[in-house]
């Protein structure tokens, strides 16, 4: 059933041998057979348009960009050079070469380069593309979590592994996913801790259950403690009184544990000397009454034992202020975890712990047979959803005597022994890479992947996760690809498919770093404001105070320190409401997503992740863009009123952000995120040694420019105005939003100017023209740029030339179809490259010389 | 929010009584004076416990390890005295102001520089190395990329591969000598980072993002990824749970690591076996990964019982950046004090960092600022930068100073420490005379307290002068280095 059976290897690895030859013949021969063929093609049909158009400056002698298309040393060499192909096709399809000033070539004559290109020196076969090979995988951190969740139901914080590498752009590219010996340190530490949280070690327990902070509520008024599953945060400062409710079922003795955190926002050189008096009751009997003051994140764990009647019972936490004088500098907060009741302790009550029977579907057998036949059933089981495809008795037989030697053991029990063996699997390569086999079969140079790789390209795709029973049935059956479009719409379906869209929006519009940015509210604002010397002169003044040794300030210096912290701490509380707090981060990531989301779950056209007339905020998000009549928490589908220059991710808090600078927006930046995400077209990094803008104080008078001002002096320079042409006049246009993402008129009391010209020509007056601009006159770019985005995360690879011809047809269907997204995700699910993978003898189509 | 979910987890009241006098000692008596002992802030759970905790710890490091008697040529990472030498480089990011870096005259008297300042109590402890370059971090044939290069070459010393994907830069200086003296120590090195998020998308102008990340490469090929949690590096120094607890622990993880690793080793042979090279390679690290920790575990009872420095499990990561700083410095501190290990690595920011420093009154971005259009402002809000960070290491060179080592010198003095940065002057991208600084005594083999310029020698001459002091005489070059630095 699967290629690899478990006692010998795969077809293709027998026949790798054949293959390679064929592979280099078939290469070879095609090769022979067009080389000449395609170099008097070129000499015919593209020699004369380029002689026209790109020769000018593409010559031997002025190699302009080091590029030149005649001094090739030999029709071959002419038809190998398939970085220049590559390079020229995209530039061609940017339309930045010819330059404006340059003759363009009609449009004929470009399809004819193209077809030339991709037939001649790139080889492609439209009956058999090369798919490409992808470096076997390691789960990333977000896999891991999703696999471990889907496999064991527990959901294990992944952020203590070290992050994944990105390649791309993005972090499951298996090139790049390297695995250290730290990280494989706490896999391991990971496997055990996952086994022992979900895997019952026992058939009986004592029955426990958790009251989670926010299970306490005052008696007057709901509003502290709101009920759910999250902790409780108590001011040291305010007084607080809150119970919980409780029913025992049996009398007996009783633990109760309970947890608390007391936390501090850090400032620097400043402390905070206030107290609290913290008493905890159970049924107005007092456990507990003690002294808190700060104690930085650390965490208490108290333990009570309780001789308890069957009924009800009522724990009650109180939080008195000691200091009501003492300065408020760190938001002292006693956090309430929750209080864990276990009990009764006598045996005779013990349960059945949860989630057993998910585990042990039967009782455990007596003889040791059965128990070894018992436990060869259960690690098969496991073994084979978490290595995702069958597991080979050998390995069964393995794992099972792992377990025997455990339980057999004096004092230990049977389950323990089980788990033992399951903590391996969470820690073997198997679970940690994912393998993927192709179809037995006729020797192939891109032979389909079996059906469980399949799988597991569609679940990661789509889930960052495992296969599930349904994917994973029919798989097994060989039934997944006749079914694939059903399945891959009913996963789309599932909630899950939210990870893809989580994770791509994340990543390919950067929204994941709206979480982490650091913006500075206060300085942004500020600037937004007349420009103030006293505030100027304040800060350097205390730059200068607090660069000095403390130990060397005098007296009064101390003084007049602390006072302009003081100051400065009451002057900022102005800003604190425009502060990038979680909150607002947290509608920002979300409008982003929701609005993907929107476009993939309604089919929409994907231009309107360029512009639309609607978008999705909550109060606080609608008040931070200035769009009124928006209430509450929940984040929903507003429209946007016609004049509005929202719409569209790219005027959108998340993108606004993460381009900027923290105190000032950057242009640039702007810029080159349209170029690099939505047209695809990134300009090179800056050349090194770049002449610096010394002069552009001077030339700009006695004041500071502005930031127009300093670019405009910078596209003067030869050597930037190739690129900064093509990413300022984008990234200016933008220069209406701040570095919060909120509008503005004036930076520093001028007007701001939003008003430019693209390289490839069209005018614009502002923001709203612009998206227009975009989605208009450049929906094909955005098309490619999406599709290659989309196929680099599919994949997990980074794309390479003969990728050209997949990635064309999915511009090609995008735009016959107005830009659907489940043509995209079809399309390339289909695709050869998604499908298939280059035999392992194989040779790149076209890298096999003559 | 999950950072102090998780830092709350497995922590116990039990301590030991000398623990439970320093805690009085610090909290306590100091309540009403907090701010005049500087740093000695008496939450943060090593801050200044290097002086005060030195006589418990090191009753408990056992006299056999002196090694007083052994011929001097045949020792490793040991100094005259039989006491524990070690090795320990620190990067900071963007380089530095060369105006306000480099002190005025050289030689033994030498007056601080601005940004040198904070190392007043520290100064006869510490080298200002002029004239030391990284060839291999300019542009050279590759253009562009000056951050991640800067990065990448600090301790590798050779030219990087310029890709996204494909990784190949050197073995890094740091785990050269692991390989050589790892075997001394519990833990061969100690790979530590103050910048543990990465950001979504490309890093620095198509080199991969793992070249500004990551310090210490293993192979050309391997990065040693960076631990960024102050919790689990004491966690994996010391083991978890509760002061008392942790022995046990550790003891029971050893016997379980050991089960575990012997199976999936097989596992990893049969799979390697079934794939392609590019399949292998990464294979190859997950036998490399098995085969450290099986060493480890060989060694820790080669070492008998680990020590456990009987102060509380650290919380997670500190939202203030210098307070992070500060307890990163302190679990290094407590690596060497214990003889965890001898070598070090720590990333205090990646090459390229844009962080702002509001609590100096900087609210824009480093990276930002470095290309200052020579507007005299913002070079000075570098330059406080620049001193900041040195403010911060001053700190950490205090304490080394005031914590007695096992012969009863300062641990400074058995200590060299480089703290550099790997591009010179950030506005201009250069990597000639690079800012860098040779903190410790060598265990009597340094002549700190002194500005010497070198000229224009590679950053890896440095290295093999250091590594000679450690007893590897046979390393005659590194990267791209020609000949030990002299002069040291």
């Amino acid at each position: 059933m699967t290629p690899a059976s478990p006692d010998g290897p795969p077809l293709f690895f027998l026949s790798r041998w054949t293959l390679a030859v064929l592979a280099l013949s078939m290469a070879c021969s095609a090769l022979r057979a067009t080389e000449p063929e395609g170099a008097a093609r070129f000499h015919k049909e593209i020699e004369p348009i380029l002689q026209r158009s790109c020769m000018g400056c593409h010559n031997a002698d002025r190699n302009k960009g080091g590029v030149a298309f005649d001094h090739f040393a030999s029709d071959t060499a002419l038809v190998e050079d398939r970085e220049l192909w590559w390079k020229a096709l995209k530039m061609l399809r940017a339309g930045l070469m010819p330059p404006k000033n340059k003759p363009r070539p009609t449009t004929d004559e470009i399809g004819h380069i193209e077809a030339w290109i991709k037939s001649v020196p790139f080889q492609i076969d439209p009956n058999n593309p090369d798919p490409g090979r992808v470096t076997v995988r390691r789960l990333n951190r977000i896999e891991y979590r999703n696999t471990v969740r889907d496999l064991l139901g527990v959901d294990y914080d992944t952020e203590a592994f070290p992050p994944d590498d990105t390649g791309f752009g993005f972090d499951n590219i298996g090139d790049v996913l390297s695995l250290s010996p730290l990280l494989l340190e706490k896999y391991i530490t990971a496997a055990r801790a996952i086994i022992e949280q979900a895997v019952p070690m026992a058939p009986t327990a004592v029955a426990e259950k958790r009251l989670a902070g926010r299970r306490f509520r005052t008696v007057e008024s709901t509003a502290v403690g709101a009920g759910g599953d999250g902790p409780l945060v108590l001011s040291y400062y305010k007084p607080a009184k809150v119970t919980a409710p409780l029913r025992t079922q049996f009398a007996g003795h009783y633990q109760l544990v309970l947890d608390l955190t007391a936390n501090e926002r850090f400032v620097d050189g400043v402390f905070d000397y206030n107290k609290c008096h913290f008493i905890f009751r159970a049924d107005g009997e007092q456990l507990l009454a003690k002294e808190f003051m700060r104690q930085g994140g650390k965490s208490f764990h108290f333990s009570f034992d309780r001789q308890w009647q069957a009924g009800d019972h009522e724990l009650t936490i109180e939080l008195q202020p000691l200091t009501p004088g003492a300065k408020q500098v760190r938001s002292l907060t006693l956090r309430l975890d929750g209080v864990t009741v276990r009990g009764p302790l006598e045996k005779e009550h013990w349960v059945r712990p949860p989630n057993y029977e998910r585990y042990f579907p039967r009782p455990v057998p007596a003889s040791l047979a059965d128990r070894r036949q018992y436990a060869e059933e259960l690690l098969r089981r496991f073994a084979t959803r978490a290595f995702r495809r069958s597991v080979d008795d050998a390995t069964v037989n393995r794992l099972a005597g792992m377990a025997e030697r455990v339980y057999t053991r004096p004092g230990q029990t049977f389950e323990a022994g089980v788990a033992q063996a399951m903590t391996v699997v969470l820690a073997s390569p198997h679970f940690l890479f994912r393998e993927e086999e192709v179809e037995s079969g006729p020797a192939n140079l891109h032979p389909l992947l079996d059906e469980y790789a399949l799988a597991l390209r569609l679940s990661y795709f789509l889930w960052s996760s495992m296969p599930d029973e349904e994917l994973f049935r029919l798989a097994g059956a060989h039934q997944l690809r006749k079914n694939l479009h059903a399945q891959v719409a009913r996963m789309l379906a599932s909630r899950r498919s939210g990870e893809f869209v989580r994770h791509f929006t994340g990543q390919w519009l950067q929204a994941r770093d709206i979480d982490t940015v650091e913006i500075n509210a206060r300085a942004v604002m500020q600037r937004d404001e007349p420009p103030d010397p006293a505030v100027r002169k304040r800060f350097s003044r205390f730059r200068e105070l607090v660069r000095k040794p403390p130990e060397s300030l005098t007296d009064k210096e101390k003084k007049e320190l602390a006072d302009m912290r003081a100051n400065f701490i009451s002057s900022f509380r102005r800003f604190a409401r425009f502060e990038l707090n979680y909150g607002l981060r947290q509608a920002m990531h979300q409008e982003t997503e929701l609005l993907f989301d929107h476009i993939l779950r309604q089919d929409r056209s994907v231009l309107e992740l360029l512009d639309s007339d609607y978008t999705f905020l909550n109060e606080r998000l609608a008040n931070h863009y200035g769009i009124s009549n928006v209430k509450g928490d929940q984040m929903r589908l507003v429209q946007l009123p016609p004049d509005s220059p929202r719409g569209g991710v790219l005027t959108q808090g998340t993108v606004l952000a993460v381009t900027s600078n923290p105190d000032r927006t950057s242009p640039v930046k702007r810029g080159l995120f349209i170029l690099d995400n939505i047209l695809g077209v990134p300009p090179p990094p800056p050349p090194p040694n770049i002449p610096l803008l010394e002069d552009a104080e001077t030339a700009a008078g006695t004041k500071p420019p502005t930031l127009r001002e300093a670019l405009r002096i910078h596209r003067g320079q030869t050597l930037c105005s190739s690129c900064h042409n093509r990413m300022d006049p984008l990234g200016l246009a933008f220069e209406n939003f701040n570095a919060l993402g909120r509008w503005r008129d004036k930076e520093r009391s001028q007007a701001i100017d939003a008003a430019g010209t693209l390289i490839t020509g069209e005018s614009f007056t502002g923001v709203r023209q612009l998206k227009h601009i975009l989605v208009s006159r450049h929906s094909r770019e955005f098309y490619r740029c999406l599709t290659e985005k989309v196929l680099t995360y599919a994949l997990g690879r980074g794309l390479d030339y003969y990728d050209v011809y997949t990635v064309d047809a999915m511009v090609q269907r995008l735009e016959q179809a107005d830009g659907h997204p489940s043509v995209l995700l079809m399309g390339i699910i289909d695709s050869a490259p998604f499908q298939r993978r280059r035999a392992a003898g194989a040779a790149e189509t076209a890298s096999a010389s003559p | 929010m999950t950072r102090t979910r998780r830092a709350s987890k497995g922590r116990l009241l039990a301590r030991r009584v000398w623990v439970t006098l320093l805690r009085a000692m610090l909290e306590e008596q100091s309540m009403p004076g907090d701010d005049r002992l500087e740093g000695l802030d008496r939450r943060c759970f090593l801050r200044g416990l290097g002086a005060a905790v030195a006589m418990p710890l090191f009753a408990s490091l056992r006299p056999a390890r002196l090694l007083a008697g052994v011929p001097e040529a045949s020792r490793l990472a040991t100094t005259a005295t039989g006491a524990p030498l070690r090795a320990a480089f620190l990067f900071f990011p963007n380089g530095a102001i060369p105006a306000t870096w480099w002190p005025k005259e050289q030689g033994a008297n030498f007056p601080l520089s601005r940004t040198l300042q904070p190392l007043a109590r520290s100064k006869a402890f510490v080298q200002v190395l002029g004239g030391l370059n990284h060839k291999c971090a300019e542009p050279g044939p590759d253009g562009p990329g000056d951050h991640a290069r800067g990065g990448g070459t600090f301790l590798t010393g050779v030219r990087l591969n310029k890709s996204a994907t494909k990784l190949r830069a050197g073995i890094s200086i740091d785990q050269a000598l692991a390989q050589q003296i790892g075997q001394l120590t519990r833990f061969p090195s100690l790979e530590l980072s103050c910048d543990p998020n990465h950001r979504a998308g490309a890093c620095d102008s198509g080199y991969a993002c793992a070249y500004q990340f990551n310090l210490s490469w293993s192979s050309p090929t391997t990065p040693v990824s960076p631990e960024g949690n102050p919790r689990l590096v004491f966690e994996r120094l010391f083991g978890a749970g509760a002061p008392g607890e942790r022995r046990a622990n550790l003891e029971r993880r050893r016997q379980e690591d050991r089960s575990i690793l012997d199976f999936v080793l097989e596992d990893a042979r049969s799979m390697q076996r079934r794939l392609n090279s590019a399949d292998q390679r990464k294979l190859d690290q997950y036998l490399t990964g098995v085969r450290e920790i099986e060493q480890r575990i060989a060694r820790t009872e080669q070492f008998g019982e680990v020590l456990d420095p009987g102060v509380e499990t650290p919380p997670g990561i500190p939202s203030d950046y210098g307070e992070y700083l500060h307890l990163m410095y302190d679990l290094l501190l407590l690596a060497f004090q214990t003889d965890s290990t001898r070598v070090a690595t720590f990333l205090l920011a990646h090459d390229g960092s844009n962080r702002s420093f509001d609590q100096i009154g900087i609210s824009e971005g480093h990276h930002d600022l470095t290309h200052h259009q020579n507007r005299k402002e913002w070079i000075d809000k570098v330059s406080d930068i620049d001193q900041w960070y040195i403010g911060q290491f001053a700190k950490f060179l205090d304490k080394l100073q005031q914590t007695k080592d096992v012969d009863g010198r300062p641990l400074l003095h058995n200590c060299m420490i480089v703290y550099g940065s790997g591009n010179a002057d950030a506005n201009r991208h250069t990597h000639s005379n690079l800012p860098l600084l040779l903190a410790g005594g060598g265990g009597g083999t340094l002549k700190p307290g002194r500005y010497i310029g070198h000229g224009s020698k590679p950053v890896t001459n440095l290295f093999v002068g250091l590594s000679q002091r450690l007893g590897l005489h046979k390393m005659e070059h590194f990267g791209d280095s020609t000949g030990p630095l002299q002069n040291l």
